[in-house]
């Protein structure tokens, strides 16, 4: 049945794209070339990206629209800093370091309204609220101390009753019984444990006061001056991207794995992810607003965590004027 | 064939670990690898000939720019120690700082896989040509002095045929750094490679993908590395035999004009650090200047902080640094005096060596890890399995140039093969080892601070990849510069005491 409706649906894309092609007789205008900085290697945690290239929502702004995939030695900073990437994807507390170390950064789009920071146990050893952490191994690493203090601080958990291992970002040291739960993004290692049929338990932090936006697109103030219309052109089409990836997960993960053959991904792994940050990224905040949106009051939450993690920001990080060009708002 | 035993050997050894970890998600034995290969073929394929392809382009650069770099230092000697000082600064420089910036620099595309690739391989190259260039006999260069010829004639006609075999030893040991340098370089974010399938991998806990990627990254180096090997024994069949002859070498200099040499190299070395910068308008966000790193460090209200936090990590690190070189070199010129005395160990055991040094750290860092604690003897290991196989490869290179004459005197008189080795052997082993110990302490260093990145999440790997999240590039560019002056320093101790020993060892590599 999917893949009937999904190849039905690409044929009409397909169409819609030659058909308007041919109407319009527009043509070829050379589009203005334009990179994204994704902020890791290509997956369908970017689905609704693939989307907006392959359905050509970014071609009918008149962009050619470049994702350039992140790593674990890619900071998404430098690239946008240095104008080689227009727009790249960060998150509210690294957006604020740089801001604090001298990056002129706004943040124009939240993708993750739900930080998808994750304590992930076994069943026999479940984490399933912050106070289970007390007297638990935890399995991370150190530059993520500020955050387990924040999440401890938000639900009066003694940190110093808890054990931080500093392990490097995979599950192997939870299955192995080096430790007793991971601190991990709840779209990866979880995902993976299930997939290889460990049964596994998360607990998700934004359910327990931890209020980060995640995934947030952000550019330069400069590029916000002088490079506007592209930064619309650039939003509009990953709106429309996401509300397609929102109404079929599934295909969002089929085109993934067609678009990146050699990116070694895996179909089921790539669906059960696709619709794990469902949740994550879309409320009824968004369902009323449209994709991306913040309000003062989900950006006072996240001054207030910032500010356990040790980063002293004000709304002026958050500029929402371009997304209310995309919105019509 | 010689082989044959030895390769069953780990490979009944590999699988037995493999089963005894079962069910930890560490290790995937010669089975289930075999079959997982079998059934990506493609998409490993595929990957293989990306990965292959930048390394290549990064070898034959990388090693191009080392040949010229050596032939420089030949006929400008008063320049080596600047041209070394600075070749070295350079290859110690962590990924973790130059990968983003290369990046930036190149944009989409394989520029960072193949610059890291080369980076991988011009030090190791550079060193190794530079003793060969110096091993011919005092009185072939007399030869040329008495028909007043100049340095060129020398360099020609002499130089580069005592040469040869030290470069192809080089050219030998780069191999499994390009293939090293490429991988890494594709965690700089790329769209395909076998580092972009290594990382999915692990995080996929899909431990049959992972250890059959390093596998088949191990068995590709090793293939490289045994054709080459072929190769130059094909090209020198009889390698020149009269490499230790004596002759009345001049030791120059001393340690004060070396002292000068090093100030003037580190100078040398932040002009580079600010030219490049300011010649390629780098943002100063992410790409500090000396003078920033100044700020940071000196100036700055809250530099007395930066610079407890700089030494508390630095300290971290040296702990478990220091004995991890010792233990490196310890075990490879121990092995290599082992094979001399066993060639046919040798033949078995060689293949193991290369292995292990060709298996990507990135996927044995966790197994040792699991094996020998998170504390310092797992990183200690680290270091030491990195740096072993380069000294032993250059050990065993070195003891072959033992003089045909010299073996005869011994052979003449029934000396038994202890005394052959301790005597003969290992004198003329040591100009090899010395290049080795001093090749040793920038991959000592890149070692550890990839296992404190990875596993350990101490010292300062650690704090330089804190940079990604916190966006601290004054600490990371103050990092950098210490771990490449730490590097510096300790390659200028290495060099005092070669010169001191080879003086009264190997006079003729003092010229």
């Amino acid at each position: 049945m999917d893949i009937a409706t999904l190849s039905r649906r690409r044929l009409l894309q397909a169409g819609a794209a030659t058909a308007g092609l041919g109407l319009l007789g527009r043509p070829a205008l050379a589009a203005t070339p334009v990179t994204f900085q994704l902020s890791w290697l290509q997956s369908v945690q970017f689905g609704g990206s693939y989307i907006a290239k392959s359905a050509g929502y970014w071609t009918d702004e008149g962009l050619d629209v470049a994702l350039a995939p992140g790593g674990p030695n890619a900071p998404v900073e430098p690239p946008v800093v240095a104008g080689t990437a227009l727009m790249g994807i960060s998150a509210a507390d690294y957006t604020a370091a740089a801001v604090a170390n001298g990056a002129p950064f706004k943040i124009l789009l939240v993708a993750m309204q739900k930080n998808p920071f994750t304590i992930a146990s076994l069943p026999a050893n479940p984490v399933n609220e912050p106070a289970d952490l007390v007297g638990k191994r935890i399995g991370m690493a150190t530059a993520n101390t500020p955050v387990l203090k924040a999440l401890c601080d938000i639900n009066d958990v003694d940190i110093n009753e808890i054990e931080i291992v500093p392990t490097q970002y995979d599950a192997a040291p939870l299955v192995a019984g080096q430790v007793d739960c991971l601190l991990c993004w709840l779209t990866d290692l979880p995902i993976a444990m299930t997939m290889q049929g460990v049964e596994n338990v998360t607990m998700l932090m934004a359910d327990y006061g931890y209020a980060v936006h995640s995934q947030t697109y952000i550019a330069t103030e400069d590029s916000i001056a002088n490079r506007r219309a592209e930064l619309v052109a650039l939003l509009k089409g990953e709106v429309a991207g996401w509300n397609d990836y929102l109404a079929d997960p599934f295909a969002a993960a089929k085109l993934t794995v067609e678009m990146f053959p050699d990116a070694g991904l895996d179909i089921e792994t790539q669906q059960l992810q696709a619709v794990a940050q469902v949740p994550l990224m879309f409320s009824q905040l968004t369902d009323e607003n449209g994709f991306g949106w913040w309000t003062d009051e989900t950006v006072a939450a996240n001054i207030e965590t910032l500010a356990l993690l040790g980063r002293d920001v004000t709304p002026d990080l958050w500029d929402r004027t371009i997304l209310e060009e995309v919105h019509g708002t | 064939m010689r082989q044959l035993p030895g390769l069953l050997l780990v490979l009944l050894l590999w699988e037995g670990a493999a089963r005894l970890l079962a069910g930890s998600f560490l290790l995937a034995g010669p089975v289930d690898v075999t079959l997982y290969i079998a059934q990506n073929a493609e998409l490993l394929g595929r990957a293989l000939a990306v990965t292959l392809g930048e390394a290549a382009l990064g070898y034959v650069i990388g090693n191009a720019v080392a040949i010229l770099l050596a032939i420089l230092v030949i006929l400008l000697p008063r320049m080596e120690a600047l041209i070394g000082a600075v070749a070295l600064l350079v290859f110690c420089l962590p990924l973790v700082a130059t990968g983003p910036i290369l990046r930036v620099l190149w944009g989409p595309g394989i520029g960072p896989q193949v610059t890291l690739a080369a980076l991988a391989v011009y030090y190791t190259t550079f060193v190794t040509l530079v003793v060969g260039l110096r091993a011919a006999p005092r009185s072939w260069f007399d030869l040329v002095d008495s028909y007043g010829r100049g340095p060129w004639t020398a360099l020609v006609t002499v130089r580069l045929h005592a040469a040869l075999p030290y470069l192809f030893a080089g050219l030998q040991i780069a191999a499994p750094a390009a293939f090293l340098g490429a991988m890494v370089g594709e965690f700089t974010g790329a769209e395909r490679g076998m580092g972009v399938l290594a990382i999915r991998a692990m995080r996929a806990l899909d431990v049959d993908a992972t250890w059959a990627l390093a596998t088949l990254a191990a068995g590709v180096s090793i293939l490289i590395y045994a054709a080459l090997g072929a190769l130059g024994t094909r090209l020198f069949p009889d390698r020149p035999a009269l490499i230790l002859a004596t002759g009345g070498g001049s030791a120059r200099g001393g340690p004060l004009p070396a002292l000068g040499l090093a100030l003037a190299s580190v100078a040398a070395m932040a002009v580079i650090w600010w030219a490049l910068m300011e010649g390629f308008a780098l943002n100063s966000f992410f790409a500090k200047r000396p003078d920033d790193v100044w700020v940071f460090l000196v100036t700055a209200p809250e530099a007395a902080a930066n610079r407890a936090t700089l030494a508390a990590a630095f300290g971290e690190t040296l702990r478990f640094t220091l004995p991890g070189y010792g233990l490196g070199l310890a075990l490879g010129a121990g092995l290599a005096a082992l094979f001399t005395l066993a060639p046919r160990f040798a033949g078995a055991a060689l293949p193991v060596a290369i292995a292990l040094r060709a298996i990507p750290i990135v996927t044995t860092a966790p197994l040792i890890v699991l094996a020998l604690g998170r504390g310092a003897v797992g990183t200690v290991t680290i270091v030491a399995v990195m740096i072993f196989f380069p000294t032993l490869v250059a050990c065993l290179q070195g003891m072959r140039q033992t003089p045909g004459q010299v073996l005869d005197v011994f052979d003449s008189y029934a000396a038994g093969r202890l005394s052959r080795l301790a005597l003969a052997q290992i004198p003329a082993m040591l100009p090899a080892f010395f290049a080795a110990a001093r090749m040793a302490v920038p991959a000592a260093i890149l070692a550890v601070t990839v296992a404190e990145w990875l596993a350990t999440g101490t010292g300062l790997g650690n704090l330089m990849a804190l940079t990604a999240s916190t966006s601290d590039y004054g600490m990371l560019w103050s990092a950098t510069a210490l771990v490449t002056l730490t590097a510096g320093l300790g390659y200028a101790a290495v060099a005092l005491i070669e010169g001191v020993v080879l003086a009264r060892m190997a006079p003729e590599q003092r010229r």
